[in-house]
């Protein structure tokens, strides 16, 4: 199969697409749900923060160097780490620590394996591999990082009783926190292995559809697809694993104390 | 006033100047308990009594290392208990909080739990472990195959007290014991209270502002009011003769006396 050139879109074409933002804001004044000037602002957002991402791909394309990929990388842990920590009203102890490294070993350890190991390309730090994976691995996993620190926050206030009942029957911290570690972990996989479900039937993913898009053929879109969707989960499971672990032990003493909120 | 008991048993936690004290919201510290000494023996119940807010629940927090004094020395048997290993301590020293709490299961899990987090081989309904416990809790082996979370209070209560028991700690914690039990539960929970103690010949230390405990299985009674040990002495002598104004206005109004 030949492949396609991809359709250009200029400017007066965005305008058109930028119209069903207008409809969607007119639609909401008609309702009067009073979110007009959110959905404006956070339109105008999105056009800004592509475009000037958008320019810096097309600098760090070009300089074709490993600092500014890495850099960029250290940025997307960085900003992934400020949406989750932005999300949460009650944020657990050393919350910036615990969810910065787990995010840092998860994403990057799953990241670099994917790339080099199951993808396979060189050199390593290819930015048109390296930064669009990352960013969907980074991007998904810091929702199950949200997940996992929000839910073993709220379990373990919620299960004190439950928690001192069991230490002080002689419990280790790890046991008595066995049921909030198990819940949070539990909470911060399911939308992935829901989403896993339903690719393909109920939606058709993003990168899939772009590649597509762009003239690939779709059974190569697909495996990809399938291999993206792999490293996704593998990267929420061990981002939200490390999370837990460490997290837990936040919230208690070395003399296996609950600690006072 | 302060007045040691005086027994011929042999001292088993003993509070030498025990102090707590924390940071309130605004950044300033207050005392919760101050200079806290007396000594609970073996085959006694010890009694603190005082009003809400008094400290009494901190002090028993401070037993089984819930919680850590800010100053003083707490000991079991001659030894600091900071120096214990605090999983062994909480053995030695076993609690039964304030709400009696059932795990998820029947009755019988609930007494496996402490040997499951020692990582034994939990105990069969038979066995000599569960028997033992029962019969000093006074429930029947028919009830062991029930939801524990379907029990009523009392029974939740009671369950709460075999659990503590089945790891044949030295020393037995409560912590408001008979807040959610009505007149005739209390005093059964007395009577096995009592029964346990003598029996197992443990050291007892119990937290309550209801006096019928104090005035029908108590030996060694603690009167506690704004952190601090306003009055102690035998029991039954004490609430004839109370030595303070301020012991006495709690005995006139013990459930309305602040501290």
């Amino acid at each position: 199969m030949n492949t396609p050139h991809i359709i250009p879109l200029d400017v007066i074409q965005l305008v058109y697409a930028y119209a069903l933002i207008l409809l969607s804001l007119a639609l909401a004044r008609w309702q009067q749900i009073g979110h007009e000037k959110q959905l404006l602002w956070s339109s105008m957002r999105m056009v800004v923060q592509l475009i000037a991402v958008g320019y810096l791909l097309h600098l760090v394309f070009a300089i074709n160097s490993p600092l500014p990929v890495v850099l960029m990388l250290l940025a997307m842990a960085g900003f992934s780490l400020q949406v989750a920590g932005s999300r949460i009203k009650k944020r657990m102890p050393n919350f910036y620590r615990v969810v910065g490294s787990s995010i840092i070993i998860g994403c990057g350890g799953v990241t670099f394996y994917f790339c080099l190991v199951v993808i396979g390309y060189s050199p390593w730090f290819d930015p048109r591999y390296l930064i669009p994976l990352a960013g969907m691995i980074f991007g998904n996993a810091m929702n199950g990082a949200s997940l996992a620190a929000e839910r073993l926050s709220s379990e373990m206030h919620e299960r004190r009783e439950e928690i001192e009942c069991a230490l002080s029957l002689g419990a280790t911290s790890r046991q008595s926190a066995g049921e909030a570690i198990r819940n949070a972990y539990s909470a911060a996989l399911r939308p992935t292995i829901n989403t896993m479900a339903a690719t393909g039937i109920v939606a058709l993913p993003g990168m899939m559809t772009g590649q597509i898009l762009s003239g690939t053929e779709p059974i190569i879109a697909v495996r990809y697809q399938i291999a993206i969707l792999c490293a996704i989960t593998g990267a929420v499971a061990v981002t939200s694993f490390l999370i837990v672990q460490q997290g837990y032990r936040r919230f208690f003493t070395e003399a296996h104390q609950l600690k006072k909120e | 006033m302060h007045q040691q008991q005086k027994s011929g048993t042999d001292p088993s936690v003993e509070f030498i100047d025990v102090g707590v004290t924390k940071l309130s919201p605004a950044g300033t510290s207050m005392v919760i308990l101050e200079r806290i000494s007396f000594t609970a023996r073996q085959g006694e119940i010890t009694g603190i009594i005082g009003a809400s807010g008094s400290g009494k629940s901190t002090l028993i927090r401070l037993c089984n290392r819930l919680d850590d004094p800010s100053a003083g020395t707490i000991a079991l048997n001659g030894q600091n208990i900071a120096t214990i290993d605090p999983l062994l301590l909480r053995r030695k020293i076993a609690m039964v909080l304030q709400k009696p709490f059932m795990f998820e299961g029947t009755l019988l899990e609930n007494l496996q739990r402490p040997f499951l987090f020692r990582k034994l081989a939990p105990p069969s309904a038979g066995s000599l472990e569960i028997t033992r416990v029962l019969d000093l809790v006074q429930l029947p082996a028919e009830m062991l195959d029930r939801d524990a979370r379907s029990l009523s209070g009392g029974e939740q209560q009671r369950v709460n007290l075999a659990r503590a028991l089945v790891n044949h700690p030295e020393v037995l914690l409560l912590d408001e014991p008979t807040s959610a039990l009505d007149r005739p539960s209390t005093a059964r929970l007395a009577s096995t209270l009592s029964n346990i103690c003598q029996s197992e010949h443990l050291s007892i230390i119990v937290v309550t502002h209801d006096l019928y405990l104090a005035e029908h299985i108590v030996n060694h009674l603690i009167y506690l009011e704004a952190g601090r040990i306003v009055e102690q002495g035998v029991g039954p002598q004490m609430l004839a003769k109370p030595q303070t104004t301020a012991f006495s206005n709690f005995l006139a109004k013990p459930e309305k006396s602040s501290s």
